[in-house]
């Protein structure tokens, strides 16, 4: 659906052929996957001469990958900070946290594809001579982390993974590590702080994981989806990949959208699709035949927007910036007419409330603030000055913390009451009565 | 001295506790720790296998009191501080005795517009406790968590830290309860894609025990 002459970056999708979920059945064994040419690129990229580990990463920087996990960091760009190899351990840790609320996309990956997720992961370690890759689950996906542990047997086994990985000189070892429940450690210093076995506390940058990561020695941090992407590159060429959707922010990427649609779910289809398309035709439109109010883009903490900004954005990070909002993890969350967007926001303010680790001052105390303030105004005790109170809060958290937790905090209050005003205003009525008044019940009353 | 010094703001912990773990049931067997030796090995330095071991503990014992916290920070040769700092930081560890099944209810925004508080109230009403208690036979203990990652199926809960229940509706919970309390756990259930539906008739993986669709009921009505 073209809105105002705006066309869909992502060209023809309704024809779109999926390549991170593709349609076979039972991939997530290792002798479906392999039948369907599965461990052919890495096997290519690990004997042929073609594939030295700079060509490797000249190939993924070609493709303009960036990465999944919310901050849209150019991945190939990445994986070059690590410095030269010499004798110290290097590390990769797959990032498979996935604790924003609103995305659920990497769940899926390790459901259905968990063999993408480990060929991806091990042509990174080759790329950048790492020989430990730390896959961070979240704890709450027990289920799937003994799944994907059943199947990384199967590759211990087979040879594909550990010593001399087939029959080349390259050795590469995956940990699964199992997380227990903390929003914070899907930041990438805190998670390396999980696996070093101490609180998830997240440390001061520079120095960047690249110089000093676990342990202190280098490490890259990619997302789950980021790293699925890698063998699609390899096989296909970087071009082929940078030809998907909106040429900034090129690829397939899973959208998970979720709330009042028809058809809640993760969809794959490239970068550049019109949210309009994903809503309308995609999820089958809001559920009852109401009205949209809201859009958050790409999970919690990307702002929200109204129904009347998402005429032709499309998602991608260009065009979501200037409709003034966040690509983010692209987990869409719709919100139909009859929300309460000042209820909305008092769970998503208590949800950072209690995920804040309680390193930095200003997101301890400020969050917790951030709830009292907008549970005071959902229950019809706030004052008009709460909103100025808020916005004043938000600029004290922005900026002023270790890690990004306390913008991600303050961007959905900021932007929910600038952009929902009056429902905060109408919640702030019963107060507004200036105190002091004697307010006598009237005759008809 | 005035009173007020005297007095914590804030109850401390006790530092003698009493042992919650019989002396005699408090030891690894030969088994978990040659268990506990591969993750150390998994790791550049042993501290880092704590996260798992500390799973390795609760999954025997059942919760974390302090005597667990100081077998596993003997068994990895750290202090004790650092054992209590990370049980204490990561919710999913449960630091005191918690009922037989631990149901958590998601009701994080995309629970939360579908009906997540609705599903947590009316487990709250039938079984006569509110969100954090345990039911008196010790059978139930009811939570409310943040996101559990699977906000397309909207409402969610997880019993006891393992299989998730999606699209819940009060005959699902009724249902559920009902299984719990024959000892059934919930199936492991693979989600359709929708994207499947026409290739795949939606199942796409057969070694799953359930399928079921992403469809969810209808959304709650206290968001109005």
């Amino acid at each position: 659906m073209a809105v105002n002459g705006v066309q869909s970056k992502a060209g023809d999708w309704r024809n779109y052929k999926r390549v991170l979920l593709p349609p076979i059945r039972d991939l997530h064994r290792l002798e479906v996957y392999e039948a369907h040419g599965g461990y052919q690129t890495l096997r290519e990229v690990l004997t042929s001469d073609r594939w030295d580990p700079k060509a490797v990463i000249e190939e993924v920087k070609k493709s303009k990958l960036r990465g999944r996990g919310g901050a849209g960091f150019p991945t190939g760009l990445k994986w070059s900070f690590m410095p030269p190899v010499d004798d110290r351990p290097r590390f990769l840790c797959c990032n498979g946290d996935e604790s924003e609320p609103g995305t659920f996309k990497d769940r899926q990956l390790m459901e259905f594809n968990p063999h993408q997720i480990f060929e991806g992961i091990l042509i990174a370690c080759y790329a950048m001579s790492v020989r430990t890759c730390y896959l961070y689950v979240r704890g709450e996906f027990a289920r799937w982390i003994e799944h994907m542990e059943h199947e990384l047997e199967k590759l211990y086994a087979r040879g594909y993974v550990g010593q001399n990985i087939m029959g080349t000189d390259f050795s590469a070892d995956i940990v699964i590590h199992k997380g227990a429940g903390a929003y914070i450690c899907g930041e990438e210093s805190s998670l390396m702080e999980s696996i070093e076995g101490k609180r998830a506390y997240p440390r001061i940058k520079p120095p960047f994981p690249a110089q000093r990561g676990l342990w202190g020695y280098p490490t890259t941090i990619n997302n789950v989806e980021t790293l699925a992407n890698v063998p699609l590159i390899l096989r296909n060429g970087g071009e082929w990949f940078a030809s998907i959707g909106a040429p900034n922010h090129p690829g397939p990427v899973l959208y998970g959208i979720s709330g009042h649609v028809n058809r809640p779910g993760v969809y794959e289809y490239p970068t550049g699709m019109l949210i309009t398309d994903l809503i309308y035709e995609v999820a089958g439109g809001i559920r009852g035949g109401k009205k949209l109010k809201a859009v958050i883009p790409g999970g919690s903490s990307t702002p929200p927007l109204r129904a009347d900004m998402i005429d032709g954005v499309t998602m991608d990070a260009e065009s979501l910036r200037e409709a003034g909002s966040m690509m983010g993890t692209a987990g869409l969350l719709v919100l139909d007419e009859d929300t309460d967007m000042v209820s909305w926001l008092r769970r998503v303010t208590h949800f950072y409330a209690h995920e804040s680790c309680g390193q930095c001052t200003p997101c301890r105390e400020g969050t917790g603030w951030l709830e009292n303030i907008v549970t005071r105004i959902d229950e019809g005790e706030g004052r008009l000055r709460d909103l100025d109170l808020l916005l004043d809060l938000c600029d004290q958290m922005e900026g002023r913390t270790v890690c990004a937790l306390a913008d991600a905090a303050a961007w959905p209050v900021r932007y929910t009451i600038l952009r929902f005003r009056e429902e905060f205003e109408a919640k702030c009525k019963p107060s507004l009565i200036p105190t002091g008044i004697d307010v006598a019940p009237t005759a008809t009353e | 001295m005035a009173d007020f010094i005297k007095k914590p703001v804030v109850p401390l912990p006790d530092l003698q506790p009493e042992p919650q773990i019989p002396a005699d049931q408090l030891y690894f067997t030969e088994e978990e720790k040659q268990k506990i030796a591969r993750f150390k090995e998994q790791y550049l330095e042993p501290a880092g296998a704590v996260m798992k071991t500390l799973w390795l503990a609760q999954e025997k014992f059942g919760f974390l009191p302090p005597e667990v916290l100081q077998l596993v920070a003997d068994e990895l040769g750290i202090p004790y501080a650092q054992v209590y700092g990370v049980a204490t930081f990561y919710t999913q560890y449960y630091k005191e005795k918690k009922g037989k099944y631990v149901l958590d209810v998601c009701t994080c925004f995309s629970c939360q517009v579908c009906g997540g508080y609705d599903i947590l109230h009316y487990l709250e009403e039938k079984l006569g406790i509110h969100k954090g208690e345990t039911t008196p036979d010790g059978l139930f203990t009811l939570q409310e968590v943040e996101c559990l990652g699977a906000c397309g199926s909207a409402p969610v809960l997880q019993v006891s830290n393992g299989p998730y229940v999606h699209n819940l509706t009060p005959e699902k919970v009724d249902q559920l309860l009902e299984n719990l309390k024959q000892g059934k756990l919930p199936p492991f259930v693979s989600l359709t894609l929708p994207q499947d539906e026409a290739e795949l008739g939606g199942n796409r993986r057969s070694d799953a025990e359930a399928v079921e669709s992403y469809r969810t009921p209808p959304v709650a009505h206290h968001t109005r």
